[in-house]
């Protein structure tokens, strides 16, 4: 099967006052449709870096970045922005919802950008609320969610506008145990019923439990690739 | 992006009422400012073309005369018959100007003798206008002078006096005693010294019999776009029908100075409104600005999330018009309200001599043209768009994995 998300010789240097760090150094990766992948390792082995590059959030040293057959290294800034906003879905771990909007209209702003009529784009902003058990809470702001169901509105902006490949940074970081599961099972659910590409990148165990690959970084480069029979 | 735009505006309640204060404020001060500069242009067009009409007829040489001779028009008749049939239904005063000499018993002065013939519903303002005690030399008479009340004093007579009227080098009597039959009044002290009216065969018969020095033409009044295109309209019928004769003037060829600076009061307003809206825009910069420092990792999600830019500066224009159209919302209300309330007229108690020096009328008309409203709009519109390109600028430049680690 063609892999939906591939680094190739992946680098990334950071340079700052004189400093240079290497917090990505000649990574290879290949992602297939539908896996549920965590890239793991401590704080600074370039977890978060390499997500970033594969979401066009940032651009590389050196090496390539291709979703699909589209090589998306070296895309100029509105290129990059239009990629992201119709192929990648993100979730951060800090929620970034957007205070002054409703959980509703926080789950459908993607496709707000994408221009979606508002009828279509609050009906399936919905829908993915009622996929992940919060259609409920639809009316109301951030400030007046929890930490889990703040997320599970910023995975449901990221799911409604039907990304390739959904980009998820430590999402369970701020989450306390049980809410944590929570949300690990309903995107294990959309992995599992609707062959949706997740990508986390984690060092929560919980989360590591779930997921069939585990590619594992130290130091910027893959030390260790895993893969596991679905839980 | 206006739904967003709106909640966005109002995070910040107070800054954003203060800013929204502060447009509404200068637009709410502009409409004023424009209202009153268009009552005082209307107020001093109605002033003026009520004093000297709304076109000025006089010898072609007046202008350049050295002497009495070159500022008569010597077929008067034939000048108003020509009136009568160009312009039916207009006004008409007829005027001779004679440099003479005033003699009381005791004192004398240096005047500028008019003797005027008006139409009946001139004479009646005239009068209203200026005569303060007596009556007006009535139109047949040869013996009866009014004069400024200033001059009065001055020569030391009184109603029912001589008074000895002296125009050496004119072609008709050239001396003559009349008896003063009134005072009379004027705005400006130093037409009120200067004053001294005959009927205008009386001061034909001293001077230039069957000539004039003038004639004043009042068209009817109306809006004062109509009013112009009549002015113009009968300029150029009399101008063809006089040719070179005499010299046809509007009223604004007859009194430059004041035609200049009720031009100059539009352009001025708007230079002034100008500042005001530069300031305003200067609070405009600071809460788009300060909105945006506070929510750089918010930018900086809306960008990861695929909003491109060109979305980014949108979205803080749209907040920067938000902010300003509700201010100015504000201030066409208030200033409106105003404007329609004063619309009917208005006078300042105690300050009616004051603006009579000024030539305005003691009832001022306040009104704003659409174009003044539309010049408003615009300035307000353009402080929101210029006030937010440098934040908007600087939003769109945001990278938003630098962004979303910002620390506020």
């Amino acid at each position: 099967m063609k892999p939906l998300l591939r680094a190739v010789r992946l680098s990334k240097v950071y340079t700052e006052g004189g400093v240079s760090t290497h917090a990505l150094n000649e990574v290879d990766l290949e992602v297939a449709p539908a896996e549920f992948t965590a890239i793991a390792g401590p704080s600074g082995s370039g977890k978060s870096t390499l997500l970033h590059l594969l979401g066009c959030l940032d651009r590389p040293t050196s090496g390539e970045t291709w979703l699909g057959d589209r090589r998306t290294d070296r895309l100029d800034p509105a290129a990059s922005a239009r990629l992201r906003l119709f192929e990648i879905g993100f979730v951060f771990q800090a929620y970034n919802l957007i205070p002054v909007l409703t959980a509703l209209e926080n789950a459908a702003f993607v496709l707000e950008l994408r221009g979606v009529p508002r009828r279509e784009r609050l009906a399936k902003a919905m829908e993915a609320l009622e996929a992940l058990g919060i259609a409920h809470l639809a009316d109301r702001k951030p400030n007046q969610l929890s930490g889990g169901q703040q997320q599970r509105v910023a995975v449901a902006r990221a799911l409604a506008a039907a990304p390739r490949v959904v980009l998820a940074d430590e999402p369970t970081a701020n989450l306390d145990s049980q809410t944590g599961r929570s949300l690990i099972e309903h995107m294990k659910r959309l992995n599992a019923e609707r062959g949706v590409t997740f990508v986390f990148s984690t060092h929560d165990p919980r989360l590591l439990e779930h997921v069939t690959r585990i590619v594992r970084l130290e130091d910027g480069r893959v030390v260790d690739d895993e893969r596991r029979p679905a839980a | 992006m206006w739904t967003l735009a709106w909640r966005n505006v109002w995070r910040r309640r107070s800054r954003s009422l203060v800013t929204v204060g502060v447009v509404g404020s200068v637009v709410f001060f502009t409409l004023v400012f424009f209202a009153f500069t268009e009552a005082t242009k209307t107020g001093m067009f109605q002033v003026l073309t009520e004093e000297s009409g709304h076109l000025l007829i006089t010898s072609a040489t007046a202008k350049e005369a050295r002497d009495f001779d070159a500022t008569l028009i010597r077929e008067a008749a034939a000048v108003e018959a020509a009136i009568a049939r160009e312009l039916p239904g207009a006004l008409v005063a007829r005027a001779l100007d004679v440099p003479a000499l005033v003699s009381g018993e005791t004192r004398s002065r240096g005047v500028r003798l008019t003797g005027i013939e008006h139409d009946a519903a001139l004479r009646e303002r005239f009068q209203e206008r200026h005569l303060v005690s007596g009556r007006l030399p009535a139109p047949e008479s040869l013996d009866e002078i009014a004069l400024g009340a200033a001059l009065a004093r001055a020569l030391r007579v009184e109603l029912g006096d001589l008074v000895y009227v002296f125009a050496p080098g004119t072609e008709g009597w050239g001396a003559a005693a009349y008896v003063l039959v009134g005072l009379l009044q004027f705005p400006q002290s130093s037409a009120d010294v200067q004053a001294a009216v005959l009927s205008l065969v009386g001061a034909q018969e001293l001077a230039a019999p069957g000539a004039a020095s003038r004639f004043e033409i009042h068209l009817p009044a109306g809006r004062e776009a109509l009013v112009e295109a009549r002015v113009k309209d009968a300029k150029d019928r009399l101008a063809t029908a006089f040719g070179d004769s005499v010299s046809v003037e509007d009223w604004r060829e007859a009194s430059p100075d004041l035609a200049a600076l009720l031009d100059l009061m539009d352009p001025v307003m708007t230079i002034f409104a100008a500042f005001l809206f530069i300031l305003a825009g200067l609070f405009v910069v600071n809460t788009v600005y300060l909105g945006l420092v506070e929510r750089i990792r918010e930018f900086g999600v809306i960008i990861a999330v695929g909003a491109d830019r060109w979305r980014v500066m949108r979205m803080v224009l749209s907040e920067s018009l938000v902010l300003v159209l509700t201010g100015t919302a504000f201030g066409l209300a208030f200033a409106g309200a105003l404007v329609a309330g004063l619309s009917g007229g208005f006078s300042i108690p105690g300050m009616e001599e004051i603006m009579e020096e000024f030539g305005l009328p003691a009832v001022l008309y306040p009104s704003v043209t659409a174009g003044q409203v539309v010049t408003t709009m615009a300035f307000a519109v353009g402080v929101a768009l210029l006030a937010a390109l440098w934040p908007a600028w600087k939003a769109g430049r945001l990278q938003p994995v630098e962004a979303m680690r910002h620390v506020a």
